[in-house]
């Protein structure tokens, strides 16, 4: 895969290749004789050894080594800035949990989740029909690709400023913005994913007289997935920092509001408190939900084998 | 009607591809051919010749340009497939690397009515057959491309097809495994009494397998030669036979090479 796991693979491959070969050869007498020849028709590297356990932990260990290096390097710089430019992670960490004992806060954090994730909705469902039309038809490519890019281009704050003006101070404002701040992103993913689809597999699967339903669902799905995940992924990522962005210019609820009126007191621990404070929350649900999702759809690239 | 007498017939097949503001591409030329059934026909014939198109115009996956082709007394089109079971198997492997290799070979048989449980065996069975039944739980990205190719055949004969297209299905193989598959091929054939067409631009696996031996030209493909050969099955590879009738179509091969430059040099003048 990535070429850091070459070591060991050739042990495995070489193990299972003689192992089929003594079977071969078991079958066909006039090989009997013959050495085990290594399968020329095999790339280098095919078969892919199931990440060594030890490995695993060094990652995970390298994950925690660097976010402490972070962690220190915040530390250390803090010591050189007075609290309103830069305070430390203590006094910052002292702030959220501070927080977190206030309900108002949940109504915040809960505030910003919904309009990110009812704004994400929309983008991808949209975004999803106009790639699959995009990718598909010709004349829907040369329609909509212009719109893809003056979409791409416009600043999200626009999006904000025009979701504010239309719909006024509320949700379906932030909702909008953030909608149609992620939908060129998401249509942009979809519509790749779908040019990229192996149309080999589709005539493979004709000649075999697959109805189009099955082929929908046995090929061009599985083909379009990986792409669908990674365009939710960025369409969160925009979606927060949109919300954030409607949420100061004019909304009473959410962590954007929180970072507005701090930054109003000019009290840099609580702006970062509550930034941390979205962080983790979005960390949480990446690491927690999305993942472990992502892993098991994508699990053939990836497992040797199927538990 | 002697017509219906044959399994399948070629008439007059052309096939053209229009190109974009240019003269159609011929890539088949009033091709025709009868195939009887049972036999294990073998077309030869350089590669980028239009043998993959021929294939796929029997399976009805594309229209003929003119002329007619009749699969068991059906006429074949892409409106039109025909009533008989085919198999393929191609080049390359074309599996679906997000299901496991059983699954690749179970699907094309549930998609053509076999019951699940007979699927689950007939897997196992041609899956032992090109030496992968211990692999059946794994994706196919785990495998080499020589055990992908193997899967990719297991999965066409699996289907246990009245007809069996294959498109150079050993190519892409060492020759101790493609020697061996041949093998089995042949002997599957002999015990079914099912028809193959063969599509290879290998002339020595073709002399071995088939019963009968079609060399068409380049392009626009049309038959070049027709030789029936009549060594019994099962063959040895160092027959002395098979090796004069290998030596006489590459002879063959060179007159072709030679008439096609002489074609060209007198369109050219």
């Amino acid at each position: 895969m990535d070429g850091t796991r070459q070591g060991a693979p050739g042990d495995i491959k070489h193990r299972l290749e003689t192992r089929t070969q003594a079977k071969r050869a078991a079958i066909l007498p006039e090989a009997v004789s013959m050495p085990a020849p290594v399968d020329p028709a095999a790339p280098g590297g095919a078969i892919i050894e199931p990440v060594p356990r030890s490995d695993a932990n060094g990652d995970i260990l390298l994950r925690i080594l660097s976010i402490v290096a972070l962690v220190v390097i915040w530390q250390v710089a803090s010591l050189f800035l007075s609290n309103t430019v830069l305070p430390g992670p203590l006094p910052v960490v002292q702030a959220m949990i501070d927080n977190l004992k206030i309900g108002q806060t949940y109504v915040d954090i809960g505030a910003t989740i919904y309009r990110v994730f009812a704004g994400v909705i929309i983008a991808v469902a949209g975004g999803l029909a106009l790639g699959l039309i995009m990718g598909l038809s010709r004349r829907g490519e040369q329609f909509f690709d212009s719109w893809v890019l003056v979409g791409l281009t416009i600043p999200a704050v626009v999006y904000g400023i025009v979701g504010i003006l239309w719909f006024g101070l509320n949700n379906a404002a932030a909702i909008i913005a953030i909608a149609l701040t992620a939908l060129p992103a998401v249509t942009l993913n979809i519509w790749q994913g779908v040019k990229a689809i192996d149309m080999s597999l589709v005539h493979m699967a004709k000649a075999f007289r697959f109805p189009s339903l099955t082929i929908m669902r046995t090929i061009i799905i599985p083909q379009v997935l990986p792409y669908l995940l990674a365009a939710f992924r960025y369409a969160l990522g925009i979606g927060w920092k949109t919300a954030t962005i409607v949420e100061l210019i004019g909304l009473s609820t959410g962590v954007g509001y929180q970072l507005n009126y701090w930054f109003g007191l000019f009290n840099m621990t609580e702006v970062l408190a509550w930034t941390l404070t979205f962080t983790i929350v979005l960390l949480a649900f990446e690491f927690l939900i999305f993942k472990p999702v992502e892993s098991y759809l994508t699990r053939w690239r990836t497992d040797v084998q199927r538990s | 009607m002697s017509d219906t007498s044959f399994y399948i017939k070629l008439d007059n097949v052309t096939k053209e591809f229009p190109l974009a503001g240019r003269h159609a591409l011929t890539v088949i030329k009033e091709l025709s051919l009868d195939i009887e059934k049972g036999s294990l026909v073998s077309i030869l014939g350089p590669s980028g010749c239009g043998k993959s198109t021929l294939l796929n115009l029997m399976n009805g996956l594309d229209d003929v340009s003119a002329g007619s082709i009749t699969v068991n007394g059906h006429r074949i089109g892409r409106k039109e497939q025909s009533n008989v079971r085919i198999g393929v198997a191609f080049q390359t492997p074309r599996l679906l690397n997000w299901r496991s290799v059983r699954d690749n070979v179970i699907l094309p048989l549930l998609v053509n009515g076999v019951t699940r449980a007979e699927a689950r065996d007939r897997a196992a069975k041609y899956l032992d057959l090109v030496g992968l039944g211990e692999f059946a739980d794994y994706f196919p990205l785990r495998l080499s491309g020589g055990m992908q190719q193997r899967v990719s055949l297991a999965r066409g004969l699996a289907l246990e097809p009245d007809l069996l297209l294959a498109d150079e299905p050993f190519s892409a193989l060492d020759e101790i495994t493609a020697t061996r598959l041949r093998s089995e091929l042949v002997e599957m054939w002999r015990v079914t009494g099912r028809t193959i067409l063969f599509v290879t631009h290998n002339i020595r696996e073709a002399v071995f397998l088939s019963s009968r031996l079609v060399v068409v030209t380049a392009r626009p493909c049309h038959v070049h030669l027709d030789l029936p050969i009549l060594v019994p099955h099962p063959r040895d590879v160092t027959d002395k036979g098979l090796f004069e009738i290998e030596t006489y179509v590459s002879e063959q091969f060179k007159v072709m090479e030679r008439e096609a430059r002489e074609r060209a040099a007198s369109k050219a003048a």
